[in-house]
């Protein structure tokens, strides 16, 4: 169904609004045979604020009774029904011949865009072993809840040392009990014993980045320089890299692997052959280097169409055995090193960011992996041969551009356990939830710092006492900023009881008389 | 009784001083840029006036008449000949000036423009966003600045530049802050929302300044010093050279001088007042003090780490502390802290009198303030009546006031043995390392606690101070005992597992107790279990007419009843327990039946003995086994006696040779490698280059150097030595540094490779160029007991060093790492409901950690740990073995 959609003021909205139904006048020509029941319009062009059902399009006509959206020049009347304000955002919608629309500028007749099927994840539940279920339900008759883990270790057990159903129900109320006294105090400060957790034992970590799975060349940071990187939600990583795991069919054959790996490095020019300058009489001369072709999987035949795609004006290509000349028609010395320039940097092929990739076998799972250095999520997901459900990047902020701020928490919370872990640290992945939760609950990867979460606090006491003192202070007076003193720095500072644990209850007491 | 009303301070709210306000709240008009005359008396109208407040005790304020302590300081003012610019606002003025109309004042933006703006602004007010707030204002200011002709009174605006630090220009003309102000003074209120103010608390204008606060003497008190010369605080130097070319300032432009003369008067105002404010600030020379230190002003005494904030309003000087030298005391529990009695003179708790306590303090009172004796008895220092006054003990009045003492006087008694304090030991990564403990006065200097607490605090006794904090309250020594008592705090919260546990010496003495089950003379094991508070002994056996104890007897006397348990220790290995039966560690009903207790029982973080103990019986109960463990090891090793000397390095002669001849194999091994490198016989692996491929190779043959001489070590040196019973039970060192001392120390390495730098294509002159020898490259095969040769000596030191780098760098990116996510977490609590909220109740999480289990509450991480249940709950009926 097509929709009409223009763009308004905020003013004339609320009008319409307060009016509807009325004919509201337009001062663009609508094409008559699409039929339109519906309309949207937006004061920003970005994002719509109102829909509206509309009855009828026709020519302007002056009539009584109705809105203009200007005072002349009208063209087209439209009967608007009902209006009602929402929100929706415009790059739900693409335009109707199909090309998609990031603003609207005036008016646009659009579509919605087919939506990406979302399938809710399967409940849980559904993946459960029957034993584990009906262990679930019998916790929950008695109003109890466990945790699905702990119902599956309860299953397991009953079924490997065959316990019996009355020593079974025993257990059970034993294990509920348990796990209730496991729970965490009300006005527990678990953020502080979770910074804690994991800033204590950063003091026995290693600064050094090790070498990646024996492979040289392929340094990957760890210890305590990755951790400060992943709390720091960085742009990229110092050492980004990938690990890609192989589909089904391909996981067993090593020149599928190896050709897989070659096609992804981003080859440049200059990996492959030697490029010469001749100003004098303006041509580069590009020598190929079979052997290094050979290394990279490259074929003559491939690299010259791609040559052609190079924006040089004007230039002429000529090839003989192992070299291509590039002529300029006009030749010019600033010209001719533009090109020299861009040629050296020419990708040939593979994949932006993927400086190389190694092929590995995996004795454990039997299957051949690849490691890369450097990292293009986006692009590996797209090739065939790629088990993307495994696949996975060391580069949180992809991952979150890529797949999502969900995926990018798992990133954080799998990232920070396996860096301690490396450097055989133990530490409870609860903590590091929390940390990527908070790191992640705004939408965005937020850093832990002034430029992230510190620096967004609430209380200007708070900020002020992190770091940047005077700007918050100043900045404060300007826009009369209140302090509500929720907080734990707040409180200290002003001299009161924080707001966590103990000091978060009043205790009263009435003398018995 | 004294009623108390508590107050509280709900909310602060931030604003802009006006002139107005600035001359309403002042007590004095500041104009003479002196502050003492001769005679020392503060001059009136001077920067020292008393009506700005008093510094000096006697005296009374001419304001508030209060004295030193009761007056708390008032501003007084100075009238500014020209106004200048506040330099922390020189970015807002930029931004106002560019995007309102110099003409009318308005936003040069439409009046729909503006309408639709106020509509989001209103928007977001409602769902309190501040960054959003910015977004809106930041719009509005790059929206309005680009317009030329002004839409309300269509008068042409030129663009405004900001010349750093202070300047405006206007097309190349100056605009005086006179100027400004009076443009801004046009702004009308509606706009102000739009340009980031708040039209309640801020006027544009008011930061232009036109008068000047100037702060109460108590905020820059006069120092004076030992020799009787004053000295002047930064501020009021400051002061004195704003008030003086203010005057100046003044003088010049009522007489008329030059357009020249009082502009460059003016900047010099402007540089002052500046300073004044912050003396860093870029593209301005600081302020300096004669000597050339550049003068401290307001910015810099609120920011960084010795600022304000961070060093006196974060943390902050408290009383009733102390802070020694620890040192180690195996006799006292885990739960008590060893207090000097000179400290503990010191150190009060104030009391109330009651009727429960009134004999008890009367007697104290009676002790007088104590003096130094054998045995220590708590005094009083002070008493305070009802009304408040205070009365000193001494050694003379202590009777008469014991018996004068009334129901509601406060006495300040004493630290006595058992009172609650808080001991703690920087840095403070983490909630153990600030504990509550029970007091043991005992004599000499130190602080003392039990070995097993090292851990949790991280000390050491090389020499560490620890501070204690003498707890006042009873809400607060109540919350201490209950939530941050030792014992309460034997798992951590990090990983689930205890933390504390036996150490060094307490380990070897129990392995030494338990391994092969010794036989121990009637006498000597009577000596040993006197140490711990036993009921009975166990039966001796008699061989050859002679009494004897078993040790895993002795040790089984510190398990409480009914512990059953099963787990492998550190001795796997069949070479050095030829039955292979010390390796497991089997107790049943109490009783040590096999095994040699080592750190896998009752070391720290891992002692699976301990943990067991820990989560059965309790916390009251881990302690009590835990003390009694520390004191029976005392009480074994002191019998055994127990030393490492150089000697236990000693190997045999056929030893030596078997390890000087894998040092020179290897050395062999390597040339091998390098000639084969040299003749293109290596082939590359993949994703190397060739030179890496000998590098890992050679590597290698190196390291495998290290193991080979560690297993010849441990085949010749048994458990008869005192070195490898440490290693082997896991009290200290391992295996590898023994052979490091007996056998070859192996390769120095930087940043995990050989050391490959110094001079050109050599890392010594003692090598030939171009030599990537094993020697040539830092490979050790001397051992630390022979003795290094100098080249070895000097790589050793060459690694060495980058360990030392590595420290120091790390504890300060770590530390600053875990600042930053202590103040991005600090907020979080677990509501009612089990979420976790922050300040403004976002949900962070909807059950903490997915399942809301606490983590020093859970199982090594896990919540219920099944298979301990229901071998505990059903023996071995189920599962049995594992």
């Amino acid at each position: 169904m097509t929709t009409l959609a223009w763009k308004d003021t905020l003013k004339k909205v609320k009008e319409i609004i307060d009016k509807a139904p009325i004919g509201y006048c337009l001062d663009y020509e609508i094409p008559a045979e699409k039929s339109m029941k519906e309309a949207l319009i937006t004061v920003t062009g970005k994002t719509f604020v109102a829909k509206a059902k509309i009855s009828k399009i026709t020519p302007y006509k002056n009539e009584k009774n109705i809105l203009k959206k200007k005072k002349d020049k009208l063209k087209t009347l439209v009967m608007i029904e009902k209006i009602e304000e929402i929100q929706d955002d415009i790059v739900n919608y693409e335009e109707v011949n199909g090309e998609s629309i990031d603003k609207i500028l005036s008016f646009a007749i659009l579509t919605r865009k087919e939506e990406a099927k979302i399938e809710l994840r399967e409940p849980m539940e559904g993946k459960l072993s029957g034993e584990v279920k009906s262990v679930l339900r019998q916790v929950e008759k008695e109003g109890n809840s466990l945790p699905i883990k702990i119902a599956e270790q309860l299953a397991n057990a009953k079924k490997q040392y065959n316990i019996g159903e009355k020593d079974f129900d025993k257990l059970l109320k034993v294990t509920v009990e348990k796990y209730k006294e496991t729970e965490v105090d009300p006005f527990e400060a678990v953020g502080i014993v979770g910074a804690q957790s994991i800033g204590e034992p950063g003091t026995q970590m290693t600064m050094r980045t090790f070498h990646f799975a024996g492979v040289a060349e392929m340094d990957v940071t760890l210890g305590l320089p990755r951790l400060i990187e992943i709390v720091d939600a960085r742009k990229t990583p110092s050492t980004p890299s990938m690990t890609i795991y192989l589909s089904e069919k391909a996981k067993g054959d090593e020149d599928r692997a190896v050709g897989l790996a070659r096609s992804i490095e981003a080859t440049t020019l200059l990996d492959i052959a030697d490029i010469e300058v001749n100003t004098t009489e303006g041509f580069v001369l590009i020598m190929l280097d079979k052997q290094k072709m050979q290394e990279r999987g490259l074929k003559r035949e491939e690299i010259l169409p791609k040559l052609k795609k190079i924006r040089m004006q004007k230039t002429t290509i000529t090839e003989e055995e192992n070299e291509i000349k590039l002529s300029l028609d006009e030749p010019s010395f600033k010209k001719i090193y533009q090109l020299y320039e861009s040629l050296k940097t020419f990708q040939v092929k593979g994949l932006d960011g993927i400086r190389r990739a190694i092929v590995k076998f995996d004795q454990k799972a039997k299957e051949w992996v690849l490691y890369t250095q450097g990292s293009n999520l986006a692009g590996v997901l797209e090739l065939k041969d790629v088990d993307f459900a495994r696949t996975k990047t060391n580069d949180i902020i992809e991952i979150s551009q890529v797949l999502g701020v969900e995926a990018a928490r798992e990133a954080i919370i799998e990232e920070s356990t396996s860096t301690l872990h490396n450097a055989g640290l133990n530490t409870d992945i609860r903590h590091l939830m929390l940390v990527a939760d908070m790191m992640t609950f705004s939408g965005t990867v937020e850093a832990i710092g002034r430029h992230g979460i510190s620096g967004k606090k609430a209380s200007v006491l708070a900020r002020a006492a992190f770091e940047i003192t005077s700007k918050h202070l100043l900045n404060a007076g300007l826009i009369g900023e209140v302090d509500r003193l929720n907080g734990v720095a707040e409180n200290i500072i002003v001299g009161q009881p924080i707001t966590l644990g103990t000091g978060a209850v009043k205790l009263a007491y009435r003398r018995e008389e | 009784m004294k009623v108390e009303i508590s107050k509280g301070i709900e909310e602060l709210k931030f604003a802009l001083l006006s002139p107005e306000e600035i001359r309403r709240m002042s007590s004095v008009k500041v104009i003479t840029p002196d502050t003492y005359d001769d005679d020392g008396y503060p001059i009136e109208k001077g920067l020292m006036d008393p009506s700005m407040g008093v510094i000096e005790p006697g005296l009374k304020c001419k304001t508030c008449g209060g004295k030193v302590d009761q007056c708390p300081g008032h501003f007084g003012h100075i009238e500014l000949a020209m106004p200048v610019v506040h330099i922390g606002f020189i970015k807002e003025i930029y931004s106002i000036l560019s995007s309102t109309c110099s003409n009318c004042g308005r936003i040069k933006l439409p009046e729909e423009k503006l309408k639709e703006y106020f509509l989001r602004i209103q928007d977001t007010n409602n769902r309190l966003s501040d960054i959003e707030y910015d977004d809106i204002v930041s719009e509005v200011e790059s929206d309005a600045s680009e317009v030329v002709i002004c839409p309300h009174c269509h008068f042409e605006n030129q663009k405004v530049a900001l010349d750093k630090p202070t300047t405006f220009r206007e097309e190349g003309k100056k605009l005086t802050p006179k100027e400004i102000r009076e443009r801004f003074e046009k702004i009308q209120k509606d706009d102000l929302p739009l340009i980031g103010l708040d039209p309640k608390v801020a006027r544009p204008e008011w930061m232009i300044l036109t008068v000047f606060p100037v702060p109460p003497v108590n905020v820059r008190p006069t120092i004076t010093l030992e020799t009787g010369e004053r000295s002047e605080d930064d501020l009021t130097h400051k002061l004195v050279d704003v008030i003086r070319i203010n005057q100046r300032l003044r003088e010049n432009r009522d007489q008329g001088s030059p357009q020249l003369i009082i502009e460059d008067l003016w900047d010099l105002l402007q540089y002052h007042v500046t300073t004044y404010f912050d003396n860093q600030t870029p593209g301005t020379p600081p302020a300096r003090h004669r000597s050339g230190r550049s003068l401290k002003t307001l910015v810099q005494r609120l920011k960084g780490k010795e600022g304000r904030f961070r060093s006196n309003l974060s943390g902050k000087r408290v009383n009733f502390s102390a802070r020694t030298v620890i040192s180690p005391e195996p006799f006292l529990s885990i739960n008590q802290v060893g207090v000097p009695a000179k400290a503990a003179r010191e150190l009060t708790v104030t009391e109330t009198v009651t009727q429960h306590n009134f004999e008890k303090l009367k007697e104290l009172i009676k002790n007088g303030p104590g003096k130094e004796e054998e045995v220590y008895r708590p005094g009083v220092n002070y008493v305070y009546r009802a009304d408040g006054s205070r009365i000193k003990i001494s050694d003379k009045n202590a009777s008469e006031v014991a018996e004068k003492m009334e129901l509601g006087w406060q006495v300040e008694r004493q630290l006595e043995d058992g009172d609650i304090v808080l001991f703690n030991r920087q840095p403070s990564l983490h909630r153990m390392s600030m504990m509550a403990h029970e007091v043991k006065v005992l004599p000499y200097r130190t602080f003392r606690f039990n070995l097993a607490v090292c851990a949790p605090y991280n000390a050491d006794f090389d020499g560490d101070e620890m501070n204690l904090h003498v707890l006042q309250s009873q809400e607060a020594r109540a919350e201490a005992e209950i939530l941050m008592k030792v014992q309460e705090n034997f798992l951590s919260p990090r990983f689930g597992g205890p933390i504390m546990g036996a150490i060094h010496d307490h380990i070897t003495a129990l392995f030494l107790l338990t391994y092969r089950n010794p036989l121990i003379p009637l006498e000597a094991g009577l000596h040993i279990m006197s140490y711990v508070n036993v009921s009975h002994t166990p039966e001796p056996v008699e061989i050859d007419g002679k009494k004897y104890f078993r040790g895993r007897d002795i040790f089984s006397l510190i398990l409480p009843e009914g512990v059953n348990l099963e787990f492998r220790g550190k001795l796997g290995d069949k070479s050095l327990d030829p039955n292979g039966t010390e390796g497991t560690i089997r107790i049943e009903d109490s009783k040590l039946v096999n095994g040699a207790i080592d750190e896998n029982a009752i070391g720290q973080s891992k002692g699976a003995l301990l943990d067991y103990v820990l989560r059965k019986y309790g916390n009251a109960e881990g302690a009590k086994f835990l003390d009694n463990l520390t004191r029976l090891a005392a009480g074994a090793i002191s019998y055994t006696g127990f030393s490492t000397g150089i000697d236990d390095e000693d190997v045999p002669g056929e030893a030596k040779a078997q390890l000087r001849e894998v040092g020179n194999e290897s050395v062999q091994k390597v040339e091998k490698l390098i000639e084969n490198y040299k003749a293109g016989l290596i082939g590359m692996e993949p994703g190397k280059t060739l030179e890496d491929t000998l590098e890992s190779m050679v590597m290698k043959v190196l390291s495998q150097a290290r193991e080979k001489s560690s297993e010849i070590a441990s085949h010749y040196l048994g458990m008869d030595n005192s070195t490898v019973i440490m290693a082997r039970s896991g009290a200290r060192a391992n295996m590898m540094n023994l052979a490091q001392m007996a056998g070859i120390i192996g390769q120095q390495s930087i940043r995990g490779q050989r050391q490959h730098r110094g001079y050109t294509n050599r890392t010594l002159p003692h090598f030939e160029k171009g030599d990537i020898g094993a020697y040539a490259r830092g490979f050790v095969s001397s051992s630390y007991k022979e003795g290094l040769n100098p080249t070895e000596y000097f790589f050793h030191a060459t690694g060495g060093r980058e360990g030392l780098v590595d420290i120091a760098v790390r504890t300060s990116r770590s530390g600053y790492m875990q600042r930053r996510l202590i103040n991005a977490l600090e907020d979080l609590k677990v509501s009612e409901d089990g979420r976790v909220l922050d300040t403004e109740n976002s949900v962070i999480q909807l059950e903490y950690g997915e399942d809301g289990t606490d983590p020093s509450r859970s199982f090594e991480g896990e919540s219920v740990n099944v298979n301990y249940l229901i071998k505990e709950m059903f023996g071995n009926k189920y599962g049995g073995k594992k």
